[in-house]
């Protein structure tokens, strides 16, 4: 008797260890989806009592402009987006786990962005991207010495490669990075550089200051992509969304980075590989789970993007920032009219779906979960 | 000593029970956070308690900070809204057509004190559907010409005045503009129909014909012309293109030396820009109808047709628009109130610039081709193309007939 009692409440342990969160689950989620379904199959506007009407909503939804355009902004900016912050947090990764002083406070300072609301961040980078704001202006900088930058630049690998190559035939093993030669590679070049812009052999292009409307415009980029241009307002959200995501990620990367056992290294550079061998041999693939997480979660996160395109609000046209998510939004607090909740909700469900799809063949393609699950 | 007890014991029960007896209806006002709340809560001391307390009625205001209309409609929906609240022109239709909002007609007809003939009418008929009242307006705006006057007199230029056409106040700019070589400009323009729109009225141009909007209308393409000309002639700037969100922002700036605004300007200018020496005077007139357009902004009580307080709610709502309280919102240059009674109100007189701009926003409000700022059912989705088309006009991306012909299929589809 007493062997089934305490039998019983180890079975039921769990399940009331759950119920906090289950209660959560079931009230804020399984209700709210499940009202969600069923209003996407119905009429209601919050005040009349809802009429069924089938799978019209669905059908009126891929008719209207405004849900397609929201529809293609979402998948290429999460396509874009997660692509990019994929590789600069693994590459930033890299590079924070050197062993380097002060490392910790890079690490910290690279983190920012990810802690900073996301408010205040779309808030300055509306500044930065006004039509003389601090982006156009770097821009026009850019364009105006890019002819000095580049002379500078010709020099520091010119110098660099021949410093290195008269190493080389006094036989000594130099790699062709080796930072003490590239120290005195950019004083020279700088010295070089100078000394031509003092003569007025090189002179800043005298350039009009460059003016790209960044956020009021309907233009579409890169102009040669045809049907796969975006406009280049979602490309202002998409610069804005990786600059705040790629620390978070690169946490993570990081922490896989420390569970690489060296060992692995070390037998690689006893047979002779090279730093981006090791990098493309080892480091990648022993960080393919790591990838599945950051590759799923920035996924979710950017087919869900919105609080980015409410706050840049009528700064932009809304058919150049619109996302899905917006979109839901939109439509069951249009201003001035009848909220669609019907519509709305089959968005929702449209959005809800779409995630689910793209993960699951970001699963398939990348094999992941099998592992996993073993 | 047992005796002592049980006497305070009644005492203290028959102080419950009268407590009970007297119960007190509450009535809760829903409406805009900032400003808003200390002004109703004055007005809720200053004229609701005197009046109501003895009948047992109070009333405490729940100001919503952010996204007023979308909190109503929510709390509408879910029953848990107040029982009076404030109702914007832009929006009110729609919650009124779904039936949230109590008919005010036969309540009207047995106040002894508010009466349809003491509201504006124009006002009035922004809230009346199928001839019936669903709100009293408390107060309005409307738009004006807000000028530097400093930066006139050092070009040496006259004012604006209430007799100028379009060409004329273009002449004063020009002069203005080419005084200061550049370093001016002249007028502030928004990209947006609710500041360019007052011009499409001026040139008689009609928004909704036969259910239909119509951006090919000669009158419409000359106000378009002439509002886009001034970018395109170095008389007219965007606020964004010198850092500014709006008229007033870029007034303070004293890069542009005007604006078009309401009377919602003075409390900012006198808090951002205290030494501005400003001037008010009406919209210019279009040369060929003669006629100024304008815009009307009102915001009207409305009493929850679900409410259990709705004679209590009126009460209340008698008190916050009785000629008093409306006295004191004038008079401290807070809102321009509804009452026809206060248009010959001493303030209007008064000789400060604040005064004097109340009065043009006052005055504003009946003159040339006025209509209330709301378009339809589809609001702001409405004015959406209109305002990119603004916009890129002004930003050099798109030609008149281009950035037109993209905004009327727009609003076709919107409409269709």
């Amino acid at each position: 008797m007493e062997n089934r009692w305490s039998s019983l409440k180890e079975k039921t342990a769990p399940y009331v260890l759950l119920s906090p969160f289950l209660f959560g689950f079931i009230v804020f989620f399984s209700y709210a989806f499940i009202r969600s379904l069923y209003f996407s199959f119905t009429d209601y506007d919050l005040f009349s009592i809802p009429n069924w009407v089938g799978i019209t909503n669905y059908i009126n939804l891929f008719k209207e402009h405004l849900f397609t355009r929201a529809l293609r902004n979402s998948l290429t900016f999460a396509i874009i987006v997660t692509t990019l912050q994929t590789i600069f947090a693994l590459l930033l990764a890299v590079v924070m786990n050197q062993k380097i002083r002060g490392i910790k406070y890079f690490r910290t300072a690279y983190y920012m962005p990810s802690v900073t609301s996301s408010i205040v961040i779309t808030l300055i980078f509306m500044w930065m991207f006004q039509r003389k704001g601090v982006i156009n202006y770097l821009l026009t900088l850019l364009h105006q010495y890019g002819l000095t930058i580049g002379v500078f630049l010709a020099l520091l690998a010119g110098i660099q490669f021949l410093l290195v190559f008269k190493e080389k035939l006094r036989g000594r093993q130099v790699e062709y990075l080796e930072p003490s030669y590239i120290i005195l590679s950019i004083i020279l070049a700088s010295i070089i550089t100078y000394v031509f812009k003092d003569f007025g052999i090189i002179k800043p292009i005298e350039a009009k200051a460059v003016d790209i409307f960044w956020l009021n415009t309907r233009e579409k980029v890169p102009f040669w992509a045809g049907p796969f241009a975006f406009p280049r307002p979602l490309g202002a959200i998409m610069i804005l969304n990786i600059w705040t995501t790629v620390p978070t990620f690169m946490i993570l990367y990081l922490a896989g980075l420390q569970g690489i056992p060296k060992a692995l290294y070390e037998a690689a550079e006893v047979d002779g590989a090279k730093g981006w061998q090791k990098f493309w041999y080892i480091t990648v693939p022993q960080l393919k789970h790591i990838t599945f997480l950051v590759v799923t979660l920035g996924l979710i996160g950017t087919l869900q993007m919105f609080d980015q395109v409410k706050i840049i609000g009528n700064q932009a046209p809304l058919e150049s920032t619109i996302t899905l998510a917006y979109y839901v939004y939109q439509s069951a607090f249009p201003g001035a009219s009848a909220p669609k909740v019907g519509m709305a909700s089959a968005a929702a469900i449209i959005l809800a779906v779409l995630t689910l799809t793209v993960v699951l063949i970001q699963k398939v393609f990348s094999g992941e979960g099998r592992g996993l699950r073993d | 000593m047992k005796k002592g007890l049980s006497i305070l014991l009644i005492v203290t029960m028959l102080l419950v029970f009268s407590a009970v007896s007297m119960a007190e209806t509450e009535v809760r006002i829903v409406g805009w956070g900032g400003t808003d709340q200390s002004i109703v809560e004055e007005l809720i001391n200053k004229f609701v308690v005197p009046e109501l307390a003895d009948k047992g009625i109070t009333a405490v205001y729940e100001p919503i900070v952010d996204d007023f209309q979308k909190n109503l409609i929510n709390s509408l929906s879910a029953g848990t809204a107040g029982d009076l609240f404030y109702m914007d022109i832009f929006w009110a239709e729609y919650i009124i057509k779904a039936g949230q909002v109590e008919p005010l007609d036969n309540y009207l007809a047995k106040s002894a004190v508010l009466s349809k003939d003491d509201i504006i009418p124009s006002l009035l008929d922004a809230f009346t559907f199928d001839g019936k009242v669903y709100g009293i307006p408390k107060d309005f705006n409307s738009l004006a010409l807000v000028y530097n006057k400093d930066l006139f007199d050092v070009a040496g230029v006259s004012y604006p005045d209430e007799k100028d056409t379009w060409d004329d106040l273009e002449n004063k700019f020009s002069k203005l503009v080419k005084h200061f070589g550049g370093e001016v400009t002249g007028l502030c323009l928004a990209p947006e129909f609710a500041r360019f729109g007052a011009f499409a009225y001026a040139a008689g141009w009609e928004p909704f014909v036969d259910g239909k909007t119509n951006l090919m209308d000669p009158a419409f393409k000359e106000a378009f012309n002439w509002y886009t000309g001034l970018k395109e002639k170095g008389l007219g700037v965007m606020p964004a293109d010198i850092g500014q969100g709006w008229g007033g922002g870029a007034l303070t700036t004293e890069k542009v030396a005007a604006a078009l605004e309401g009377a919602w300007v003075l409390g900012f200018l006198r808090d951002n820009a205290p030494n501005l020496k400003y001037g008010v005077t009406f919209l210019p007139k279009n040369p060929r109808t003669g006629q100024p357009g304008n815009f009307i902004y009102t915001v009207a009580w409305g009493i929850n047709a679900n409410s259990k307080n709705k004679d209590a709610a009126f009460k209340v709502m008698e008190a916050l628009t009785s000629p008093a309280a409306q006295q004191w919102v004038l008079e401290r240059g807070l809102a321009i109130p509804s009452r026809k009674a206060l248009a010959d109100n001493p303030y209007f007189e008064k000789d400060t610039p604040e005064a004097q701009a109340n009065k043009i926003v006052f005055l504003g409000a009946s003159a040339g081709n006025v209509k209330p700022f709301k378009f339809k059912e589809y609001g702001g989705q409405w004015m959406d193309p209109i305002n990119v088309a603004l916009s890129e006009v002004m930003s050099g991306q798109k030609t008149v007939d281009e950035a037109l012909e993209i905004a009327q299929e727009q609003l076709d589809e919107l409409m269709k």
